[in-house]
């Protein structure tokens, strides 16, 4: 569900419980008004009530005749009420209390009427009046109670349900907003971290599929971006090895046409000056041609090395031995521009588990940077290490080039970012990022503008990954 | 008539020694040096009629070598050789002032030609 509908939803519901509730409220108070004024004709009946028996006992004390006026002209007043509350009264007590009522108001009348007529005040008389008198007083004043207690159970009643819908209402603002908040807050890290993630150039897939909301749309959209992008980096990387390749190509041409060249010289030359050679000679001449073409043969290894395609092959390797063989790779340009190499390798490392071909694209990568910072002359530093603590091996390669000004330090790793004027694409260091990042390692630099540059890739070793054997422990 | 001497300078010996067989063959006197610094040296000594420098080499490469000869000899002809098959900015540089550049492999034939043109004789 959208939270958009969600948040609907719950307005919704609020809406109908505070609705609920006014209707209820509004009820309850109808009906408290109601016994209220009710309450009052019962009082009002009440009082008429107290009031013939008062006339009643000044009558039977005095021998008043105006107190038998009086008597009358109450009951008078009293069926009068009585005929308008009919209604009130059934509902309140039933319809047989109310006859009981009449009946006894009838009664009383009759009483009264022959106290009148006989015009004496035997005690009999006076005892039946004062009993039929009592009935219609407790009548009136047992409805009062019971209204009052009505009315009084319907606020309890009301005050109750008020107060519980109140906290319902509080409650379940406060859980749905939590849920709300906790649902958005949720998703929001996630997209952080998925954002975070793709900042580093890890494409992490996403596993759950995401809620039929905004936040799920937002974590697809992310998705979709993370796919594409890892698309572009793999047509980027594949690009920049064709870039590379045809950087290569251009070397290899050069490779190539020396011992091609050499070839070509020795056969001319054997043509020209056969006659004036002797066997030892002519031997000599087919050996160096075939020295040549292993020249070749070696050149035209390296480059199909190189053109493999990119994806792992993970095998188990030993470090000093990846890094004997990179340093065989840069050879010529450290011979080329002058460069001592100083090796620092320690002994015993375990071995590591990696695409071979992978890492020295990194090494070579880290090397040829390396050289082409220090220009004519220095020193490159290639040392291998392992940290027990964190069971990985250490590879660090120096120079003491023109190093690296802070302020371009935390991009060097960006795609298309360089500092070389000319040559540089800005996709080696990246290319080198991701291979080590796929590798589960990690690469830190340091570097001074003036002193020089070090670049330290860790590498976990077998010990961590334990499963660089396959059937093996 | 004397002896025309050449100068031959590449990193790769095979092209020295073959070189250096083909052209004494036809009655021309070579040295070969492997490296710039070592022809830069013998050329404070001797002046040579033609000079053939491969172009890239470590350390004193074939400009560098093309230059001295110049200064010090400014009538010498200079032949590049080049394993780099599309050299074309560098060949416009040179144009002025390399009588001939030849990529790699190079055909003994026309080399021995163009050292004939840069000694006159075609």
């Amino acid at each position: 569900m959208k939270i958009e509908h969600k948040i609907y939803l719950s307005n919704a519901v609020h809406i109908l419980l505070i609705v609920l509730i006014g209707i209820f409220a509004l009820q309850n108070l109808n009906q408290i008004l109601t016994k209220f004024r009710f309450t009052v004709i019962a009082e009002g009946l009440n009082a008429n009530f107290l009031e013939m028996r008062l006339a009643e006992k000044n009558y039977f004390l005095y021998g008043d005749d105006t107190a038998l006026d009086n008597i009358r002209a109450r009951i008078e007043q009293t069926s009068d009420t009585l005929l308008q509350v009919r209604g009130d009264i059934t509902r309140a007590v039933g319809a047989e209390k109310y006859s009981e009522l009449q009946g006894n108001l009838h009664v009383y009348t009759q009483l009264v009427d022959s106290i009148s007529k006989a015009r004496h005040r035997d005690a009999a008389a006076q005892k039946k009046l004062r009993e039929a008198g009592q009935k219609l007083k407790t009548f009136s004043e047992n409805i009062t109670t019971l209204e009052s207690d009505r009315i009084e159970a319907i606020i309890v009643r009301s005050k109750n349900i008020l107060l519980y819908s109140f906290w319902a209402v509080v409650l379940f603002a406060f859980l749905f907003s939590n849920l709300i908040v906790r649902n958005i807050g949720q998703s929001l890290r996630k997209v952080v971290d998925l954002t975070r993630a793709i900042s580093r150039g890890n494409y992490p897939k996403i596993e759950e599929k995401p809620s039929n909301d905004e936040m799920g749309a937002v974590i697809s959209a992310i998705s979709t971006m993370a796919d594409e992008l890892h698309n572009r980096e793999k047509e980027l990387v594949q690009s920049k090895r064709l870039a590379s390749i045809g950087i290569l190509v251009a070397g290899v041409a050069h490779e190539l046409n020396n011992p091609l060249n050499n070839i070509s010289m020795l056969a001319q030359t054997y043509a020209e000056v056969y006659d004036g050679l002797g066997k030892e000679d002519r031997i000599g001449f087919m050996e160096r041609v075939d020295e040549e073409v292993e020249r070749l043969r070696v050149i035209i290894r390296n480059l199909l090395d190189y053109a493999k395609p990119k994806e792992q092959h993970l095998a188990k390797a030993t470090t000093n031995q990846v890094i004997q063989k990179i340093l065989a790779l840069v050879q010529n340009m450290l011979d080329i521009s002058n460069i001592r190499i100083k090796l620092s390798l320690a002994e015993d490392l375990p071995d590591i588990y990696i695409d071979e071909h992978q890492i020295q694209q990194v090494l070579v990568n880290m090397a040829t940077n390396a050289i082409q910072a220090m220009g004519k002359g220095g020193e490159l530093r290639i040392a291998s290490r392992y940290l027990p603590e964190n069971e990985e091996i250490e590879i660090e390669i120096g120079d003491n080039g023109k190093g690296i000004a802070p302020e371009f330090l935390d991009h060097i790793f960006d795609p298309f970012f360089t500092t070389k004027e000319e040559s540089g694409t800005g996709l080696g260091l990246w290319v080198s990022y991701g291979i080590i990042k796929n590798h589960q390692g990690n690469i830190r630099v340091a570097s001074q503008v003036g002193v020089g540059t070090t670049f330290i890739i860790t590498l976990p070793s077998c010990k961590k990954l334990k499963r660089c054997t396959d059937g093996e422990a | 008539m004397a002896k025309h001497s050449i100068m031959v300078i590449d990193d790769e010996k095979i092209v020295g020694d073959m070189a250096k067989l083909s052209f004494e063959q036809d009655g021309y006197e070579v040295e070969t040096f492997l490296n710039g610094e070592s022809a830069l040296e013998r050329l404070q000594e001797k002046r040579f009629d033609v000079v053939v420098t491969d172009l890239k080499m470590k350390g004193v490469d074939g400009l560098e070598v093309l230059r001295t000869v110049k200064k010090l000899y400014p009538g010498i002809k200079v032949i590049m050789i080049t394993a780099f098959a599309n050299l074309d900015v560098a060949i416009e540089a040179l144009r002025d002032d390399v009588h001939d550049f030849f990529p790699k492999p190079v055909k003994i034939k026309e080399l021995k030609a163009s050292v004939q043109r840069a000694l006159g004789e075609a």
